[in-house]
């Protein structure tokens, strides 16, 4: 098999890179050993942003930090819960907010108008899974056979009913006495939590976005106990996605996380996931619109790379994130052999910042 | 230029602001180095000793680690004290934590770095009698095997460590819980097989080291009393007594299939540390999480990595209960377990009120530190360490010769005027006269003798509180000649005062107890600290 195009692409950039260094470091020793001065190092702009955390390891990534170097910026990066960025991190000496949701952004919009905003890739929320899961929630309709997509409606009917594993008929697999939950963050702290929020909210509304306090206040008594009953909830969708990806079914049998955090594992080198890992999409589901809200000109720029620059755009595709351009995103996994994740057409809007907030507070979330 | 080389201080915290410690600082890394991270931490990471000293090479950052309890920490952080002289925080879990108002405010970066879920571990022997090796076993047969009393075990005090109170966690969830996480009204229950469960604790201890010390004692017969047949604690510190190889029979590890709490250890920045420091902790972080260091930490310490990939993953289905989410629930959860549900204890204080405790820092700070037992004591560790329902407390003051006794029961409904009557006879303690230490003992192990004749089960132990040498009565000596015979109740000595150290370790080591400095620490903490043991 032929190295993935992307990678390579990626690689010869970086020994590029590498030599330029090296270059670097050579003549450095050769004039400071011939007693000349220090040369100038190359002007870069440094730009900070604070970044939902599960964009982290798409920053941290030298491929994307090179990148942006090529463009004269080095970037500097505070990871933080998307809700916190919205309320309560202070924003002064930042160039740049990038939340994982376009309810956070537009939250963020009204109180630092700019012209313009950026949404240069997005991801879905997704269940993290395990084979023989999938197979009990095949036996209990959740998943209609050979599909990979969760049925939201039929869930919440067994969470209503307060189903156990134990109680799933044929169970030999998964006998766990415990709750048939999805396992999720803390909605308080942590976006992912609040999409999914989102989504058990629009089924619990009878198929319909929550758009004002009295329906949330009536949707409540059907959402609350997803979280409530789960108890203590980990802060970070990345501490619940290692949870799940180390710890095995006992502990994490399905998780919602972004599509993303899967697929960035499923693209890598060298994949920890754990053999019998299945990635199933609810229906309804909700796209994590990760929005650019620039706060200075050197801001702005960052966000105007990430929209028009495609090594970025590669990049973005290989952490597992749908680009705006649905071609950088096929070919990450053409490159590697892999089927594409599909096209999803049940996809529903999150609530606003506002409405959204509502209901937080009526699950005993302060802001 | 070669680094200087790392510099290894093992010194006694004298005590940190708004937290009592529970033992010896460590302190690594480049003495030269530009940012220390000081750490609030539960005392069980001290182990990770050589993997921080070279992690502080690494990323030339000097670690500080004071050690204090689960409850003492969270108190630490909510009230905002732990920021004023910390920069992080480093327990079992922030689980409890979280649930105190405002704390969740005061934390930033939370990173799990490694793992152990609270087990049980028997000694071999007596797991192959109950037919427990090598199959699934759940909570309920080991509570209903408790309850016969076909076993017994030792665990910490659950307001003190956090292994005892993942294990409550985990008993009543799994016991109570209808496969969610517990409700009010179960975290209040007493059904009887959570009472079974506790019924076979024949072991308490404040703190994790002093249980796992205490067990081999007892096992290989150097402290009386013969040997407890089995630990709760982390999987990690079961599979380190066995590879420490100083047990006469290993340890059989029995983890429920019903379920486990597990520690997952987030090393966590505060919300109000200096940019540096945070920076400090996110390289801490990074080096703590790479593959290697992963890998050491699980040779070393049997903890499991955190990070995903570092060892073959475990194809293992062990449940994670759900652990609840709620102050309220796991204060009421608490509440019952001290009052209702464990096996009550007896205690007799043995008090010095010779002539030399007079003045508000002496007999003043013994009534205030028996009103905080009784109530007056309104903090989060001082809530679980009160008096409990069902105890029952013996006050024995002593001076030239032991003066008579007063027995209180403490009711297990409305506990609050048998409190008060406690605290009301410290308040009538009235200083005079010379220190007869060994009479009093001796006379507190008859009064030990003749209650548990009358009411055998119970947890049993004196408590021993003077401020100088005896000067009046029996010696160590005859003491040491009085005790030879008899089953041995542990004494916990409070040094204080004058208190003659060498005398009071005698005793302590003599009676399989220990001893508690209060000449550092103020009385009523270190009175607060005893009831962890007790």
């Amino acid at each position: 098999m032929t190295a993935p195009a992307g990678r390579r692409s990626g690689r010869r950039v970086l020994s590029w890179l590498l030599a330029l260094a090296l270059l670097g470091v050579i003549g450095f020793v050769v004039l400071r050993d011939i007693g000349g001065q220090e040369p100038e190092p190359a002007a870069l702009t440094v730009v900070t942003g604070v970044i939902g955390s599960e964009k982290e390891a798409f920053f941290a990534d030298e491929r994307v930090r090179d990148a942006f170097r090529a463009h004269g910026l080095e970037l500097r990066i505070d990871p933080a819960g998307s809700r916190q960025i919205a309320t309560t991190v202070r924003l002064e000496g930042y160039d740049f907010a990038f939340p994982s949701s376009s309810p956070a952004a537009d939250k963020l919009l009204a109180q630092h108008p700019t012209p313009r905003t950026y949404a240069p890739f997005s991801s879905p929320m997704a269940v993290a899974t395990f084979g023989p899961i999938v197979e009990l929630l095949t036996q209990a309709g959740v998943v209609a056979p050979g599909s990979t997509t969760f049925d939201v409606h039929r869930y919440l009917e067994l969470a209503a009913a307060g189903t156990r594993w134990d109680q799933l008929p044929g169970n030999t697999t998964f006998p766990a006495r415990k709750d048939v939950l999805l396992s999720t963050t803390a909605p308080c702290q942590s976006n992912s939590a609040a999409m999914y929020l989102g989504i058990a909210s629009y089924v619990a509304n009878a198929d319909g976005v929550v758009t004002d306090r009295t329906v949330a206040a009536q949707v409540t008594p059907t959402v609350q106990p997803l979280f409530r009953d789960q108890g203590y909830l980990p802060p970070t969708t990345e501490v619940l996605f290692e949870d799940y990806l180390s710890a095995g079914m006992g502990r994490v049998p399905m998780a919602v996380v972004y599509e993303a955090q899967y697929l960035a594992e499923a693209l890598s080198p060298d994949p920890v996931l754990p053999a019998d890992a299945r990635l199933l999409y609810p229906s309804p589901t909700i796209f994590s619109r990760h929005t650019l809200v620039p706060l200075t000109p050197a801001g702005d720029r960052v966000g105007e790379l990430l929209t028009s620059d495609p090594q970025l755009a590669t990049l973005a595709a290989q952490h597992g994130f749908r680009p705006t351009d649905p071609r950088a995103f096929a070919a990450a996994f053409r490159d590697r052999g892999l089927p594409e994740p599909p096209a999803l057409v049940n996809v529903v809007e999150p609530p606003s910042f506002d409405t959204l907030e509502g209901m937080l507070a009526l699950l005993g979330c302060t802001p | 230029m070669k680094r200087i080389a790392a510099a290894l201080v093992l010194v006694l915290a004298a005590g940190c602001a708004g937290a009592e410690s529970t033992g010896p600082q460590l302190d690594v890394g480049p003495s030269d180095a530009p940012v220390t991270l000081r750490v609030l931490a539960g005392s069980e990471l001290l182990d990770l000793e050589p993997v921080l000293a070279e992690a502080g090479e690494a990323t030339g950052v000097r670690i500080r680690l004071d050690p204090v309890g689960t409850l003492d920490g969270a108190e630490a952080v909510s009230s905002g004290a732990a920021e004023a002289d910390h920069d992080a925080i480093w327990f079992s879990s922030n689980r409890y934590l979280a649930l105190q108002p405002g704390a969740q405010a005061r934390l930033g970066t939370a990173t799990d770095i490694m793992s152990s879920p609270v087990v049980l571990g028997l000694r071999r022997s007596v797991a192959e009698r109950l037919g427990w090796v090598g199959r699934p076993v759940t909570w309920s047969e080991i509570a209903a095997a408790a309850g016969a009393r076909r076993f017994t075990y030792g665990m910490t005090d659950p307001s003190a460590s956090n292994s005892g109170f993942s294990a409550v966690v985990a008993v009543a969830t799994a016991l109570v819980g209808a496969g969610s996480a517990l409700t009010l009204e179960q975290a209040q229950s007493t059904v009887p097989a959570l009472r079974d469960f506790f019924a076979a604790q024949t072991l308490a201890a404040g703190s994790s080291g002093f249980l796992q010390e205490s067990f081999v004692r007892r096992a290989t017969g150097a402290d009386p009393g013969g040997p407890v047949d089995g630990l709760i604690n982390y999987e990690s510190v079961l599979l380190g007594m066995n590879a420490a190889g100083t047990l006469p029979e290993p340890l059989e590890l029995i983890r429920p299939a019903d379920g486990v709490v597990t520690a997952e250890y987030p090393l966590t920045v505060l919300a109000a540390a200096s940019p540096e420091a945070r920076d400090a902790h996110r390289r801490l972080v990074e080096h703590l999480r790479t593959p290697a260091v992963q890998r050491t930490i699980a040779e070393r310490t049997h903890r499991q990595p955190a990070v995903p990939g570092v060892l073959p993953a475990s194809s293992g289905t062990a449940v994670e209960l759900p652990f609840p989410a709620q102050a309220d629930v796991v204060d009421a959860l608490l509440t019952s377990y001290f009052d209702k549900l464990r096996r009550p204890s007896r205690t007799i204080y043995v008090l010095d009120t010779s002539g030399s405790m007079a003045g508000d820092e002496r007999i003043g700070a013994l009534q205030r530190a028996l009103a905080g037992l009784a109530g007056a004591d309104p903090s989060l560790t001082g809530q679980f360490r009160r008096f409990r329902g069902r105890e029952q407390v013996t006050l024995l003051p002593f001076s030239t010769t032991p003066e008579s006794p007063q027995t209180f029961t403490v009711a297990e409904e409305n506990p609050g005027p048998d409190r008060q009557r406690i605290a009301d006879a410290g308040a009538a303690l009235q200083p005079g006269g010379e220190t007869a230490i060994y009479d009093s003992l001796e006379e507190a192990y008859r009064i030990a003798g003749e209650q548990s004749a009358a009411d055998p089960d119970r947890f049993t132990s004196i408590v021993l509180m003077t401020d100088g040498e005896n000067t009046s009565g029996a010696d160590l000596e005859s003491f040491k000649a009085f005790i030879g015979s008899r089953a041995v109740v542990p004494v916990f000595c409070v040094l204080f005062g004058e208190s003659n150290v060498d005398e009071m370790e005698e005793v302590a080591r003599l009676t399989g107890g220990r001893t508690f400095d209060a000449r550092t620490a103020p009385l009523a903490e270190v009175f607060k600290e005893i009831r962890g043991y007790v």
